[in-house]
């Protein structure tokens, strides 16, 4: 007779930190999932007490078996140092970028807004999704279309008449990319946003034309 | 109620009016701005940054373990779903072509999405906005089966 409840560390098919529930329909719970819905459901009553803490358990285990998740390896890893400096950039750009979008709206001049396209390093549906949440939060530019086969984020800029806004948009789309990736990368996409940024000739050509 | 107290309680008062006047900012910028892309900077950016203020604000005033929590998780969820929310209603003002195509300098993605169309005729700069929407893609034009860009 098979166990009823299999840890990950007994059964190596699974993936790290989940447990298995033998059934006629197997499910996999993942146990940091778990751990942060229980979290958040703390959060929201606001005390923390034992009966706040096991029924969220509850809550979360009901929640993660009736609606379970396709079983994926999100190649998630935190590293706390680069989450650091992720938040610290992330909180320092909205800053001194919230003084440049005043700027803007007051400007009497028209804008000329465009659509870029900056093509990303990273390939991983988890960090694309990332770097786009990011690049939205920080003023500058926001995501209009992102397209995962090329890793692409198209991006709406207001005041794209000067070129150095448009390079400074796309750096810091990359910066913002690299810092995401540090703080939330598998060592493989590491290696990948360590390297230069992909170049953008082709680009750099229409827009003469344009 | 000690110095400190005083000092914290009138740092946060402080806080909530600086994220007030920036959530303020955003609305002026979102009646100047003139369209929906446009629009969409003012609406979201100003804002993020005007609730985490009043968070931090608030948070200085109330000092208790949980509550300052629960302050985090509201801020952690707004700078998540913010984005979110912006982006579909830009994407789904881009497709229907509810933007000033004449305004745009240069658009990368309308060349993507013609070149996959391999029919669109080009667009007419100099319509007004209102037609935009016939020249720019009903939804009987949009690109088809073929490109689907992927959602994120």
């Amino acid at each position: 007779m098979r166990n009823l409840i299999t840890l990950s560390f007994r059964n190596p098919d699974l993936p790290p930190f989940s447990c298995e529930f033998a059934g006629r329909r197997r499910r996999v719970l993942d146990l940091p999932l778990i751990a942060w819905l229980t979290l958040i459901w703390v959060l929201l009553w606001s005390t923390l007490s034992w009966a706040n803490v096991v029924t969220g358990v509850v809550v979360a285990v009901v929640v993660c078996l009736a609606f379970p998740l396709p079983q994926v390896d999100y190649g998630l890893r935190l590293h706390p140092w680069g989450i650091l400096l992720f938040g610290g950039y992330l909180l320092y750009d909205m800053y001194t970028s919230g003084v440049k979008v005043t700027r803007q709206i007051f400007a009497g001049r028209p804008h000329r807004p465009a659509v870029i396209a900056v093509p990303l390093r990273c390939r991983s549906d988890l960090m694309l999704a990332a770097t786009a949440v990011a690049v939205s939060n920080v003023p500058g530019g926001s995501v209009v279309e992102v397209r995962r086969a090329t890793a692409t984020l198209f991006l709406h800029v207001l005041d794209a008449d000067r070129p150095e806004e448009l390079d400074a948009a796309r750096r810091s789309v990359w910066r913002l990319e690299e810092l995401t990736v540090r703080a939330f990368g598998t060592p493989d996409e590491i290696g990948r946003v360590s390297g230069p940024p992909p170049s953008i000739e082709g680009d750099d050509d229409r827009r003469e034309e344009a | 109620m000690t110095v400190w107290q005083q000092i914290a309680d009138t740092a946060g008062a402080v806080l909530v009016f600086i994220g007030a006047a920036i959530c303020l900012l955003g609305v002026v910028g979102m009646l100047r701005l003139p369209d929906v892309l446009s629009r969409s900077h003012a609406a979201t950016k100003p804002q993020t940054l005007g609730l985490l203020l009043v968070l931090a604000g608030v948070a200085l005033r109330l000092r208790g373990g949980m509550d300052v929590a629960t302050l985090a998780l509201i801020g952690f969820f707004q700078l998540l779903t913010g984005p979110v929310a912006a982006h579909l209603v830009a994407r789904s003002a881009y497709r229907t072509g509810q933007i000033e195509r004449c305004e745009l300098l240069f658009d990368d993605l309308d060349a993507q999405l013609t070149e996959i169309q391999d029919a669109g005729p080009a667009q007419e700069p100099g319509r007004r906005p209102e037609d935009g929407r016939e020249g720019g893609g009903e939804p009987g034009q949009e690109p088809g089966p073929a490109p689907g860009p992927s959602r994120s």
